[in-house]
């Protein structure tokens, strides 16, 4: 009974702080494992030393930190303005209630995907794939050409055969069906992308830094498969590890948060 | 394809165990931050 009072006498800063745990809560995991996550860092440093600056009334320092906090915002917003559009888009992205496959279509999906990929790599052909997981790639499959159709490795390998006119751009998976192909990403920022990497590296990174994709790419150069997810590239990987990673990273749901 | 029903316990283990941490730092932000708050509009009003 005592605790149903204190809950209705303390309702409104429970609520309060409930929302504001939920807010920060998902701008800092927004920020995990973008080029972001150091500053992150720094500045929960900068709001614990403000803390105890107050706690401890060094004034001076107080005065300090409140201009530097001041000019910091401003700062920021200009040094990360990337980041916050690419988090603006992902809001308005995001699929609320978007369905799941079950266990022996995504089996059959991705074993389409990978023998495909297997194949053309082994006869050095560069292709390029993405799996929408929660983020809606809809925009994205309207640059390219609308196909609908159920994932096979041999429509795969022909939209990736040169000459086809559609074996430039990316290819798009969206609940467990090709939606697209010939479809244009973003090219990543990243300064520090080695230079062995092609534009369809760069593409891969791109898109997987609007949205939580899962890109498959095939490397001409190398014959190499590599697969990118949420800015991180695993290279050169073999097809059980692109099979065991692609289950791992379509099953987590991270939507949840 | 077929829908898939997320299960109530998945949510509620997924909910401990996805960034525990990030949960943990992010809830003391928040307590920070609210007492702040408060307290800069204790003392404006005052």
């Amino acid at each position: 009974m005592n605790f149903i009072n204190l809950l209705l006498q303390y309702w409104q800063p429970i609520v309060e702080i409930l929302i504001l745990w939920f807010v920060i809560y998902h701008i800092m995991l927004f920020f995990v494992g973008t080029r972001a996550n150091n500053v992150l860092k720094g500045i929960i440093v900068l709001v614990l030393a403000f803390l105890l600056i107050q706690v401890f009334k060094l004034d001076i320092l107080d005065w300090l930190l409140t201009k530097l906090l001041g000019i910091s915002v401003i700062a920021l917003l200009i040094i990360f303005h990337p980041e916050i559009r690419q988090g603006l888009a992902r809001l308005g992205q995001r699929h609320l209630f978007g369905p799941n496959l079950h266990e022996e279509d995504l089996d059959h999906m991705l074993k389409e995907i990978v023998t495909a990929t297997e194949n053309l790599s082994k006869i050095k052909l560069g292709a390029l794939i993405a799996i929408e997981k929660n983020d809606s790639l809809t925009g994205y499959i309207e640059s390219g050409v609308a196909i609908d159709s159920r994932v096979s490795s041999d429509l795969i390998e022909a939209i990736f055969t040169p000459n086809n006119p559609l074996h430039d751009g990316a290819l798009i998976v969206q609940q467990g069906r090709i939606a697209a192909a010939g479809c244009l990403f973003p090219l990543a920022v990243n300064q520090e992308l080695s230079r062995i990497f092609g534009t369809r590296h760069r593409a891969a990174l791109g898109l997987s830094e609007e949205s939580d994709a899962l890109i498959i790419i095939v490397s001409e150069e190398r014959s190499d498969i590599s697969l990118v997810y949420k800015g991180k590239l695993y290279k050169d990987l073999g097809r059980d590890e692109i099979l065991t990673k692609i289950k791992e990273i379509l099953k987590s749901k991270e939507r949840n948060g | 394809m077929v829908k898939q029903k997320v299960g109530l316990a998945y949510r509620v283990a997924h909910f401990f165990t996805y960034h525990p941490w990030l949960k943990i730092l992010s809830l003391l932000l928040s307590v920070i931050v609210w007492f702040y708050a408060k307290g800069e509009i204790n003392r404006f009003s005052n």
